[in-house]
Order: structure tokens, then C-alpha cells, then sequence
């Protein structure tokens, strides 16, 4: 709506991106349940997505200037794409802690509430897989148009941005956690310890390149 | 009500005593057949491996147990009982009693799933052996009623309450479908073939058994239609499996800590359910250290059992509110018998009276004035007596006040003398 009204893709500000954020982990989370069936984890994923809206819907203003280069639709594809991949690690990691709950109230003999309320651990471990995987796609789209289009549009642009290098970084740890699951066979607690890892990492190195270094990629 | 019952139960009599008093389908059959012809002009007898229960409406209306326990005595001699292993019911605690049983709240295991299925089986007998009238058929239909709504609309009969499915419900959080799975069961006694049955229920694709005597292994694979595996074997191909339940009666371990962790480097980490269920344990616990190793044993498991345990004590309440609320439709519909006799009794009165007077004059006119007079009283006798019999009727059907039917039958009675009429007619 906000795309209609002002003219430009949501993506200006930092709140705007809060409400995609909010959308796309929504979103994301809607998929899997349609294709797993499962109907009993949505309070945690959609807790993170109303609380991304919630800040959003706070802090979002509506009449601001727009950057020129902020307007361009590809630039939009580009910024949606990649946060949509970020909301599928974040689902992922979601699924992840709930595996690692479940693995751990079946070790230590704790059949509480937990215990019956959750799916099995094999659902939990594919969802999470799943969402990783999709998450890992719409990265590498995000980081195919950007290679392609943002040499033409920055002049000051380098391959040693911050953010590029974090984004790298990200795309390299969940690459080679879906290859240790496919190729290695990896399985349950060793695949789940890895993801949610790599999703910290993940959080840190955005934290690292958002916030602390300069970067041509920084526009609010 | 004069319907009188003996029962006995898991809490009154040894699993010894109870056992060998166990009546079979025959038994039962040619029980009913005695108790048809010299006891109950209708009730039922149910019998399972925890009770034993005859229940019926004495011939003689009269409230005595004794003739129904010499009865069960003569029919089977059982050591060891005594009149105290049973407990007497009539009337209202009765039909009470039967609906307990019914629900499962009177069962050994609280909510036992099958006691609603072998009540059924009882009462069918009964209708099959012609020992119902519509009274008793009432209370086994309403029977029935009160167990499928405790089911339904109560959590009596949920979650797993013992060991072996304490064990399938374990698995089933750990694997989300049971059907690319394969399952060892090591032992084939009881217990193995329990918890076998359960994984074979729950859809597991590949079941195989392992027993240290192979002829009993084969035995319960042909069974379930399972694989045998020899024991000795056992070890090498552990790592086929992800599910194993171990149930021998072997002392010592069939599984050491060693045996796991070599069979988990062969499964490449694959994650594996070992559940022990035997007493003393086949495997090593320390197995349960191992990442993907999803250890439980008798201990363990006797948690769900014991949490799943209370949950349903929890809903007895709800369940009793159900058979009071079912008791008070039965005796509503059971005082209202009380105005058939009435209503019968009224126009049998009318019509009486009638024909008596039709009778004085029917030498006093032609036979064509008789004609139309006779059709005349029947005409009135109908209208006169049309609104008070659809009244009762109405109240009969309704059912809701047994005390407006009692009163209005009494009412009715009284005005009429009806009883005296009646009786009259009885003793002629």
C-alpha cells in the first residue's frame, strides 16, 4: 500500500524494511504450514513477525525524502529478495530452537506440556531444513542482482563492502550446511546446532556491517 | 425398579479368583440359559479377565441374591470364593453400576478402551438368547450412550497408560511417520508382542523379531507378518533399524554402550530409538549419552504412563456427570411406564361400561336401532375419552416429570378405581 501511495518500493527506511521483515517471515511461516500440515508452532514464528510489524508501525513516518537510487524497482526485487531469505533463516532458526527444546525434554525424560504440544522431531528438523533452503535460494537471487546491476548504479561501489562480505559470509555457512545434510548425510542435532550457529553468525555479521562499518550499501 | 445384580471385580477378588471364574461366550450363553429359566425374565452377563457381572429382573420381582450366586456356583465351581468377592446391586445402584462399567471409570486401567466393546458383546448375547424386554434393552442402549460420550466429550480413555504404548507414543516424537521406518522387537514374549502389535498398528513399514529360541520368534512373525532375525545375528545388523524395543526376560545386557556407539558410526548418526522395556534392562543406559541416541526404559516410560494416569482420574468427574445426567433421562423414561398400564386401563373401564349397557338393550330394538345405537356409544366412548388418553400420552412422551406421571396416574386410578378393576381382572 505504501508502494502505491508513495511512489517508490518499501524499502526507504529502516521501518518500512521492518514491515516486509514482519510479511515475509508471515509469509514464509504460511508456506510451511500449508505444504507440513502442522498447526501447533505458529505462536513462536508469528511472535517475531508481529513484533517487527510492532516497531514498524511505531516508528514508520510518512513524509520523507526518497534518494533517487532508493526508487528503482530492481533495487527493490533486490532488497525484498534478500530479506525474504533472511526471514527464511530466521523461520529456520525458529524451528531450530523448538528441535533443540524437543531433543532435550526427550533426553533428560520431561514429557510435560512441551512434550505433547510439539511435532516430532523429524517434522521440526525438515521444517527447519526447508526454510533454510528456501532462504538460501532467495539469497543467491539477491546476491545475482546485485552483483549484476549494483556495479552499474554506485560508482563508489567495491567487493569489499562490509555488507557484501557479511552477505557472503552468510550464503557460504548455510551452503555448506545444506551440502553437509545432502552430500554428508548429516543428521538431527549435528544439522540443527549447525543452522542455528550460522544464524548467529548471520545476525552478528549484519549487526557488524549495518551498523558499525561505513558502506556505500547504507542509506537511512 | 426390582433389577438386582452381583459383580465381581479387580477390587474385590485376586486375579487368581477372578481369572478362573472368566466365563467364555459359550459359557455365558448356557448361564443365560438357566438363569432364563428359573431366575430373570431378562438381564446380562459380562464377563472379561477383570469382571464378572450377571445382572437381570427376577421373576418373582423380589430383591434375592441367592439364587443368582448358587446359580453362577453350580455352573462353575471356582476354589477360593467367597460371597464377600461379590458386591450386591439393586435398582437405582444398579443401573448406575452398569453405566460405570460401561464408561470405564470401574476399570482396573481407568478409561480402558475395550470394556465398552466387550459390555456390547454382552448385551448382544443377551438379544441374540432372547433375555431383553424394553426396559433392559433401555439400559443397554443407554449404556452404550454413556460410554461413547465419555470417549467423546471427556479425555477419560487418552494418552498411552502402559509401558509398550507409553514407548509407540515416545517414537511417534521422535519420527514423524512411522510408515519408512523399520523396528526391531527383541523377545518375543508378551510384552515383545504388545508392543510389536502397537508398532504394526501405528503402520511401520519393516517390523522384524528377534528371539534367542527362533521358534517363537517365527511364530509371532507370522503373526504380525513380520521378518525373523537370529539373535546371534543381532548385533551386525542392529544398524538397519530405527526403532528397537528389547523385552526379553534375559539377565544381564544384550546391548552394551560399545554395541550402540559402533552401530551409530555405521549409521552414519542416523537417529535411533532404543526403548527398553524389559525388567531387568537389556541395555546398557549409558547408551543414552550418544547424540541422535533416543534411550528409554520401564523408568521413563512409567512417567507418561503415571502423568496419562492421573489426566484421566482428572476427568472422572466429568464422566459422572454424564451417567447422573443419563440416570436421571432412564428413570424419567422408566417412570412414565407407569401411565401405559393407566391409559389401557381407562378405556378397557369405558369400553367395559359400554358393552354391558349396549348388552341390557340389545333385545329392546330391531336389530337396525341396535346398529345405530352400538355405533353411537362407540362414537362417544371415543370423544369422551379422546383428550384424557392423548393427555397422558403426551405426558408419557415427554417424560420429563415422573412425578406428574406418577400423580396423574395415581389421579387417574383413584377417580376410576382402576386398581381394584385391574387386580379383579387378574386374579379372574
Amino acid at each position: 500500500m505504501r508502494t502505491l501511495e508513495f511512489q517508490h518500493p518499501p524499502i526507504t527506511s529502516k521501518f518500512e524494511i521492518f514491515s516486509i521483515l514482519a510479511f515475509a517471515i508471515g509469509f514464509s511461516f504460511f508456506l510451511l504450514e500449508l505444504i507440513s500440515e502442522v498447526h501447533k508452532t505458529g505462536v513462536f514464528v508469528i511472535g517475531i513477525s508481529v513484533f517487527f510489524q510492532v516497531l514498524s508501525t511505531i516508528f514508520i513516518l510518512d513524509n520523507y525524502e526518497v534518494k533517487e537510487v532508493l526508487r528503482n524497482n530492481l533495487l527493490g526485487l533486490h532488497v525484498i529478495s534478500a530479506l525474504l531469505g533472511y526471514a527464511g533463516f530466521t523461520v529456520s532458526a525458529v524451528y531450530g530452537i523448538l528441535f533443540t527444546i524437543m531433543y532435550k525434554q526427550i533426553k533428560r525424560n520431561k514429557f510435560g506440556k512441551i512434550f505433547v504440544q510439539l511435532p516430532s522431531l523429524e517434522l521440526l528438523e525438515k521444517l527447519s531444513f526447508y526454510s533454510v533452503i528456501i532462504g538460501f535460494l532467495l539469497l543467491t537471487f539477491a546476491i545475482s542482482i546485485g552483483i549484476i546491476w549494483l556495479p552499474q548504479a554506485f560508482s563508489d561501489f567495491t567487493y569489499l563492502d562490509p555488507k557484501l562480505i557479511s552477505t557472503t559470509i552468510v550464503w557460504l555457512i548455510f551452503g555448506t550446511g545444506i551440502l553437509t545434510k545432502l552430500v554428508g548425510n548429516w543428521y538431527g542435532k549435528k544439522v540443527i546446532k549447525f543452522f542455528l550457529i550460522g544464524y548467529a553468525l548471520t545476525i552478528l555479521s549484519m549487526f557488524l556491517a549495518n551498523v558499525i562499518l561505513p558502506s556505500f550499501h547504507s542509506f537511512y | 425398579m426390582n433389577f438386582i445384580g452381583i459383580s465381581l471385580t479387580h477390587k474385590t477378588a485376586s486375579i487368581e479368583v477372578r481369572e478362573a471364574l472368566h466365563l467364555s461366550k459359550e459359557e455365558s450363553s448356557e448361564l443365560i440359559l438357566r438363569l432364563k429359566e428359573n431366575i430373570f425374565s431378562s438381564g446380562f452377563v459380562l464377563s472379561t479377565c477383570n469382571r464378572t457381572e450377571i445382572f437381570g429382573f427376577p421373576k418373582d420381582g423380589k430383591f434375592d441374591f441367592q439364587p443368582v450366586l448358587k446359580t453362577l456356583l453350580d455352573f462353575k465351581h471356582v476354589e477360593n470364593l467367597k460371597p464377600e468377592n461379590f458386591v450386591k446391586y439393586f435398582s437405582c445402584s444398579a443401573v448406575k453400576h452398569i453405566f460405570k462399567v460401561a464408561s470405564g471409570i470401574d476399570s482396573l486401567i481407568i478409561g480402558d478402551s475395550q470394556i465398552l466393546g466387550q459390555t456390547k458383546d454382552a448385551f448382544q448375547l443377551s438379544e441374540d438368547l432372547e433375555f431383553t424386554d424394553s426396559v433392559t434393552k433401555r439400559i443397554f442402549d443407554t449404556s452404550i450412550k454413556v460410554g461413547k460420550l465419555s470417549i467423546r466429550e471427556t479425555l477419560i480413555g487418552e494418552g498411552a497408560v502402559t509401558i509398550s504404548f507409553a514407548a509407540v507414543q515416545v517414537v511417534g516424537k521422535i519420527f514423524s511417520s512411522l510408515e519408512n521406518k523399520s523396528a526391531l522387537v527383541i523377545g518375543a514374549g508378551e510384552t515383545g508382542e504388545l508392543a510389536a502389535t502397537h508398532l504394526r498398528d501405528k503402520g511401520i513399514q519393516r517390523l522384524s523379531i528377534a528371539n534367542r529360541t527362533f521358534d517363537r520368534a517365527e511364530k509371532l512373525a507370522k503373526k504380525l507378518n513380520a521378518n525373523v532375525i537370529e539373535f546371534d545375528k543381532l548385533k551386525d545388523k542392529l544398524n538397519e533399524f530405527d526403532i528397537v524395543f528389547s523385552a526379553t526376560s534375559a539377565e544381564g545386557f544384550i546391548l552394551e554402550y560399545d554395541d550402540i556407539k559402533l552401530n551409530m558410526k555405521k549409521r552414519k548418526g542416523q537417529p535411533i530409538c532404543l526403548m527398553d522395556i524389559a525388567l531387568p534392562r537389556d541395555i546398557n543406559s549409558k547408551a543414552s549419552q550418544l547424540d541422535n541416541v533416543f534411550y528409554h526404559d520401564i523408568d521413563s516410560l512409567n512417567i507418561i504412563v503415571n502423568q496419562n494416569l492421573q489426566k484421566r482420574q482428572s476427568e472422572i468427574p466429568k464422566v459422572e456427570k454424564i451417567i447422573l445426567s443419563e440416570m436421571i433421562s432412564f428413570f424419567s423414561w422408566y417412570n412414565t411406564l407407569d401411565i401405559v398400564p393407566t391409559i389401557k386401563a381407562i378405556r378397557e373401564f369405558f369400553e367395559e361400561i359400554g358393552n354391558d349397557e349396549l348388552e341390557k338393550i340389545k333385545y329392546k330394538l330391531s336389530s337396525d336401532g341396535f346398529e345405530k345405537v352400538e355405533d353411537m356409544t362407540h362414537r362417544l366412548l371415543g370423544r369422551l375419552l379422546h383428550n384424557p388418553t392423548m393427555r397422558l400420552r403426551q405426558i408419557a412422551e415427554k417424560g420429563t416429570d415422573p412425578n406428574e406421571v406418577a400423580s396423574m396416574s395415581v389421579l387417574v386410578k383413584e377417580l376410576f378405581d382402576l386398581n381394584s378393576e385391574s387386580h379383579e381382572k387378574e386374579t379372574k
